[in-house]
């Protein structure tokens, strides 16, 4: 398959003016201020392929957005190559943006006072979209995520859900064939989430549209991806596909126990370094314990280990992941 | 080009929807009209001319003033508003120029008041003002022209200050002194002709003179033949170098944030 994007040691620093306290540090600072750099991305390399659908996660501050808006074209990165449908974004922006799509998921595109349908007429003239298409693409989207109901409200009065949903379609008119989504899940409810993922899949399995898209939320990644790239303090740290993250923690299990007290504790290991009969042996010496069961990480977990240092992922399969 | 024109369009047409709107605009022009026509009748006191220039003369240059520059006003804190909750990144992805989209809506509210505010308040006027004719067609399409450049004139020295917010916390003050500026060296407070001679020609080394005067000038016929084109030439060099300035501001904005992100 045909290369769709490819980034290799990208990094961005962002030059952040220092404050001191007090009245003598903020008049200093009219005259000289100082800065101190924020390596919001350091030294990221990945390419995705043409009909990929890839899940970008990482806790908040992990230069994901960073990542979007360099692969975007609407900031420079400092050092490293992007390169993205045969364009480098940023330099040649206005030819790009042609044929990608964006959604901020914190920040709306559309016209705040406009009915919703307006915003969408404004797509047609902005990317001179055929009016074939147009209403081809309009109808087929507005029923998938069951639009119909809100499409003559003005967008301020819509629920965030509602605007999200538009947001999405304002950006995917034109038929991009590679599309960009930041949080588009962020503050949604069950319902409104489970109609995105759905769009998500649909656009990338029947149009071979190529996706990335940022989420806290691993259903999202389970549900819609085939492969997930974890940054954290501007470092890739995991690159593939959600089996074999779980594959490679099959090894670690998590014991939960409930107290006498009513209090309930989790416990994460790895059998291979740690025997099941020591850690029980600790907990019972220690412990009242009213019931206990041992079960395997759910994906969220293994992901907050990993966001906190517990687990690493550097460590080769074949031995699993240190505790 | 076209997308622009569209643009234009329908902000046109988002202006027709608001009713009151389009009634309070008619009865703000004329009002601010009869006000000025009362006070400058007051001030003639039945003279037939001051400094040579009729009572006539003074209603026409305010009906003109006064009626283009409510019609030309539109929202100056828009790039602000932008920048401040960082939604100026979005206009970037998309593949039309940033800049003419905003001229284009802003000309696009422009023509609407011109056709729904100002036409109907120049009518109302008429009923109880008598004001000086073109001095002929030609030259009524010459100050049509003119008027043109000088919204642009006045579109770019707004431009140019919204782009400050790049860097600025906040132009709303100098937006505010911009607009004072204008509305007493542009001739809307007191008309150019009773100017102190020194002030004159000061103003006439700014862009303000060129914004209604010459249009004002072009129409009585004051200005006439190579007077005419200077005048117009002059209005299209101030375009050029205002439009130089503004690609300037707008350019070093832009790169601040895609390099510094903000
Ligand atoms: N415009 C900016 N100026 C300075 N620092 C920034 C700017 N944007 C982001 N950052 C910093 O860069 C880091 C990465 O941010 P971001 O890419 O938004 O993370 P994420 O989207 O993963 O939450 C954060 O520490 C953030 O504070
Ligand atoms: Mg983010």
């Amino acid at each position: 398959m045909e290369t769709m994007i490819a980034v290799e040691g990208a990094r961005k620093y962002y030059r952040v003016a220092k404050r001191g306290k007090g009245l003598t540090a903020a008049v200093g600072q009219l005259f000289n201020r100082k800065y101190e750099i924020k390596k919001a991305v350091d030294d990221i390399s990945f390419s995705i392929k043409r009909g990929e659908i890839v899940g970008f996660i990482g806790p908040n501050g992990a230069g994901k957005s960073t990542t979007i808006k360099m692969l975007s074209g609407i900031l420079y990165p400092d050092a490293g190559r992007v390169e993205a449908d045969g364009f480098i974004p940023y330099k040649q922006r206005k030819q790009y943006v042609k044929n990608i799509g964006v959604v901020f998921g914190q920040k709306s595109q559309l016209n705040w006072d406009l009915p919703l349908i307006e915003s969408f007429e404004l797509m047609k003239f902005i990317y001179r979209i055929p009016r074939e298409q147009y209403e081809k693409n309009l109808r087929q989207f507005c029923e998938l995520l069951d639009m119909e109901s809100f499409l003559g409200q003005p967008v301020r009065q819509l629920s965030l859900g509602q605007r999200m949903r538009g947001d999405i379609v304002a950006a995917l008119l034109h038929s991009p064939e590679l599309v960009f989504l930041d949080e588009p899940t962020i503050g949604l409810d069950v319902v409104a989430k489970e109609k995105i993922r759905e769009f998500i899949r649909y656009m990338n399995k029947e149009r071979n549209t190529t996706i990335i898209f940022t989420t806290h939320d691993m259903q999202d990644i389970e549900k819609v991806c085939n492969r997930l790239i974890i940054i954290d303090k501007g470092k890739k740290i995991y690159d593939g596909s959600i089996e074999e993250i779980k594959d490679r923690y099959t090894n670690v299990k998590t014991i939960e126990v409930l107290l006498e007290n009513g209090g309930k504790e989790t416990e994460t290991f790895d059998v291979r370094r740690t025997s099941v009969n020591a850690v029980l042996e600790r907990i019972f010496a220690e412990r009242r314990v009213k019931d206990i069961s041992v079960c395997e990480p759910e994906i969220d977990e293994i992901i907050r280990d990993i966001y906190e240092g517990r687990l690493r992922l550097d460590a080769p399969s074949a031995e699993g992941g240190a505790l | 080009m076209r997308a622009y024109l569209e643009i234009a369009v329908r902000k046109f047409q988002d202006k027709m929807a608001y009713r009151l709107d389009f009634f309070m605009g008619i009865v703000n022009t004329a009002i601010t009209i009869v006000v000025y026509l009362c006070i400058y009748r007051a001030l003639y006191a039945g003279a037939s001319e001051v400094d040579g220039i009729t009572y006539r003369m003074v209603a026409t240059n305010f009906v003109i003033t006064l009626g283009l520059s409510n019609a030309f006003g539109y929202n100056e804190m828009f790039l602000q508003d932008k920048v401040h909750d960082g939604s100026i990144t979005n206009e970037f992805l998309k593949p039309v120029s940033f800049t003419l989209r905003l001229l284009a809506e802003n000309v696009g509210e422009g023509a609407f008041k011109l056709i729904f505010h100002f036409l109907p308040a120049l009518l109302f006027t008429l009923l109880h003002t008598r004001l000086c004719p073109p001095k002929s067609a030609l030259h009524l399409l010459a100050m049509l022209g003119s008027v043109a450049l000088g919204y642009l004139i006045l579109w770019l020295l707004s431009f140019i200050i919204q782009t400050w917010s790049f860097w600025l916390f906040s132009v709303w003050g100098i937006i505010t002194i911009k607009n004072v500026l204008v509305s007493i060296l542009a001739g809307t407070l007191l008309p150019m002709w009773f100017m102190p001679a020194a002030l004159r020609r000061v103003i006439a080394c700014t862009p303000f003179e060129s914004i209604y005067f010459t249009p004002v000038r072009i129409y009585l016929g004051e200005l006439d033949g190579a007077q005419l084109l200077s005048g117009v030439a002059v209005q299209t060099a101030w375009i050029a170098v205002l439009g130089l300035a503004a690609w300037i501001f707008w350019r070093r904005g832009v790169k601040k944030l895609v390099v510094q992100g903000g």
